[in-house]
């Protein structure tokens, strides 16, 4: 299997950056994740770490090299990252849940196959053409029965999303594929903060004409400027899938022919939850001593 | 780097509604004061303020942190958080509550319940100091170390571990109650000496795998620190430290030495706990409790003769290394 792939975060005009990702990959297989944690609900890049350890764990669990039954797989990860959000926000003892979006592609045997939730998207591009992308789980992607998307796009503020993990409620999520991918084929996934500044046409434009690893930070760099001060995190990874035994491929491609079994290599951390590099401000000292007393209020509470 | 200790807040000091009566205690952290409550009940609060990174002179209450150190300042704050969170979770006997948590002169307070009493430190020190053929009892080791464990057992149900288990770490009431104390604090301390975190360690209680820092820390990183401290409870002194044993394990021929004077169980107890692999000692504390209270006539196995020469040669050895252990000369001893 062979096939390159380049990643990006920036965190823009935002004091956090919530959005996480990262790509695993195994002699025959590969998964590429990202999760955007949400506003509006406390930790978001914890639910959004959570989400890409749990699947890429699950991912390395069953990858021997390959994922037997890829939907069952993404179905059983989605549920079980989502299930991992709702545990540590028991354990946390926390009054509302962490939340994030998630895209996630595995590649293998020739195809694609991904699942979404929420407004993270997929595209998939070919010949400089855009053969599919993931319709998000807004209302304004998909407007209630009766009504039109346009009248949904004046009344509809496209930030709500009627799904997630970590919501009290079970997610809605779809699962595309498998399709089979041809060679030159791009795959790429991206948070709004991506899409939300640049046209579907300027991204499947800018993909197809460079390779992923200049489109990709290219992409990110132009949502950032369009984006300005207040720019929401940006986050992109793509892969270019390459045919084996086609002449020399592009520099820096990935080829997984050496890999043994039972051997994966990934780019996402397992282990404790890296908060990344936030420093602790004044409002983030003031919610942990919060935090801390109503888990004392409530230890209290119990004893007596 | 500046050595001078930032100064203790002096007594009759109002912080957050609580009097402080004196200063009882500092370490890496900071500052441990006796207060009053608003009701006249003693409580312990723990000020943040790493002398490491941050100073106070006498007649000041805020510490100031010079602008370079503020980030790491910041991150230490975040273990003080922990060690907060983990224990507001917690209510149990044999684990120190935390009752409130505030923030007063730009910095942190964390107020806990106030235990009289000493370190199980403290006594081991009294004891071997007797040079008494046991330094503890038997059934003293055993029960104190049934209420630890309770303790212990609710602390890795919340997901959490202590990682500094040691004698200093194990406080006795004057009520004879054991009490489990510094938490989070253990996890990381900010180094003295550069401008980074490092994880802490306390030779002879950590388990091999905390060296390593990997995901191979659990329940049992824990239990191997409570037989450690299950055997300076016996011997009178920690045991080597994780490192020296790989090299050169002299467990196991100490633990041999107080045959007879322990039970067997006992002793087996002690080297399951310490087991170089984390694999192979209990892998939980409920493990470990049902073997330590196992009922029944305990079975003390003398050593023979043949025995008592090897030891004694040993002895002869490492005497001359200079590692002398008190406790072996009344173990040759005949009984």
């Amino acid at each position: 299997m062979k096939f390159s792939v380049f990643q990006v975060s920036r965190k823009g005009g935002r004091q956090l950056n919530e959005d996480r990702m990262g790509y695993s990959y195994t002699r025959s297989s590969g998964i590429l994740l990202l999760a955007d944690g949400m506003g509006g609900h406390p930790e978001g890049e914890v639910a959004a770490q959570l989400t890409l350890q749990a699947m890429s764990a699950q991912y390395q669990k069953e990858a021997n090299p390959e994922i037997a039954d890829v939907t069952a797989f993404l179905t059983s990860a989605v549920m079980g990252a989502h299930r991992q959000i709702i545990k540590y926000a028991i354990e946390k003892g926390m009054l509302d849940t962490p939340r994030t979006t998630v895209v996630a592609a595995v590649v293998q045997d020739g195809t694609a196959t991904w699942v979404h939730c929420g407004d993270s998207r997929l595209y998939l591009v070919r010949n400089g053409k855009l053969v599919t992308r993931t319709r998000d789980h807004s209302y304004m992607e998909q407007p209630p029965a009766g009504q039109t998307a346009a009248r949904a796009a004046e009344r509809i503020n496209r930030n709500i999303l009627f799904t997630c993990l970590g919501s009290p409620t079970k997610p809605v999520f779809d699962i595309t594929g498998p399709i089979a991918l041809q060679q030159g084929d791009k795959i790429l996934l991206c948070s709004d903060g991506l899409w939300d500044s640049l046209p579907d046409d300027d991204i499947v434009r800018q993909l197809s004409a460079k390779p992923v690893g200049q489109a990709v930070p290219d992409l990110v760099e132009s949502a950032l400027q369009k984006g300005g001060a207040t720019s929401d995190n940006v986050t992109a990874i793509a892969l270019e899938w390459e045919t084996p035994d086609e002449f020399e491929t592009t520099k820096g491609a990935v080829s997984t022919d050496h890999i043994s079994d039972g051997v994966f290599a990934s780019t996402v951390q397992s282990g404790s939850l890296a908060r990344g590099d936030d420093d602790l401000d004044d409002a983030a000292i003031e919610r942990s001593i919060a935090e801390i007393n109503e888990a004392i209020r409530r230890s209290a509470a119990k004893r007596r | 780097m500046s050595k001078v200790k930032p100064a203790a807040l002096p007594p009759d000091t109002v912080i957050g509604g609580y009097r402080i009566i004196r200063k009882v205690a500092a370490g890496g952290f900071g500052l441990v004061y006796l207060a009053l409550d608003s009701e006249g009940q003693q409580v312990a609060v723990k000020e943040y303020l790493p002398s490491s990174l941050a100073s106070r002179s006498a007649g000041e209450m805020a510490p100031l942190v010079p602008p370079e150190k503020l980030s790491l300042y910041r991150l230490g704050l975040k273990s003080f958080f922990e060690e907060g969170r983990s224990l507001a979770q917690i209510s149990h006997p044999s684990v120190v509550s935390v009752m409130n948590f505030f923030r007063e002169n730009e910095t942190v307070y964390m107020v806990m319940n106030y235990l009289e009493g000493a370190a199980l430190q403290d006594f081991i020190i009294t004891a071997r100091d007797q040079k008494q053929q046991k330094v503890f009892r038997e059934s003293t080791i055993r029960s104190l170390f049934d209420e630890i464990l309770r303790g212990l057992r609710i602390v890795h149900q919340h997901k959490m571990l202590h990682l500094d288990i040691k004698p200093a770490n194990i406080f006795i009431t004057d009520d004879n109650k054991s009490v489990l104390i510094d938490f989070g604090a253990a996890r990381e301390v900010l180094s003295k000496e550069g401008n980074f975190i490092r994880p802490m360690y306390t030779p002879g209680f950590a388990a091999p795998e905390m060296y390593r820092r990997d995901s191979s820390m659990g329940p049992w990183t824990d239990i191997y620190a409570i037989g450690a401290c299950i055997y300076a409870c016996m011997q009178g002194y920690p045991p080597n430290e994780a490192p020296q044993r790989i090299e050169k394990d002299r467990i196991a021929t100490a633990l041999t030495r107080l045959r007879g004077v322990y039970s067997d169980n006992l002793i087996e107890v002690v080297e399951w706990c310490m087991a170089l692999d984390p694999l192979s000692r209990p892998q939980s504390v409920f493990a470990l409790q049902k073997e330590l209270s196992r009922e029944g006539e305990r079975r003390y196995t003398k050593l023979s003769v043949a025995e008592k020469v090897r030891l004694q040669f040993d002895t002869m050895v490492t005497d001359t290394k200079k590692n002398t252990r008190s406790i072996a000369s009344s173990v040759v001893k005949p009984k």
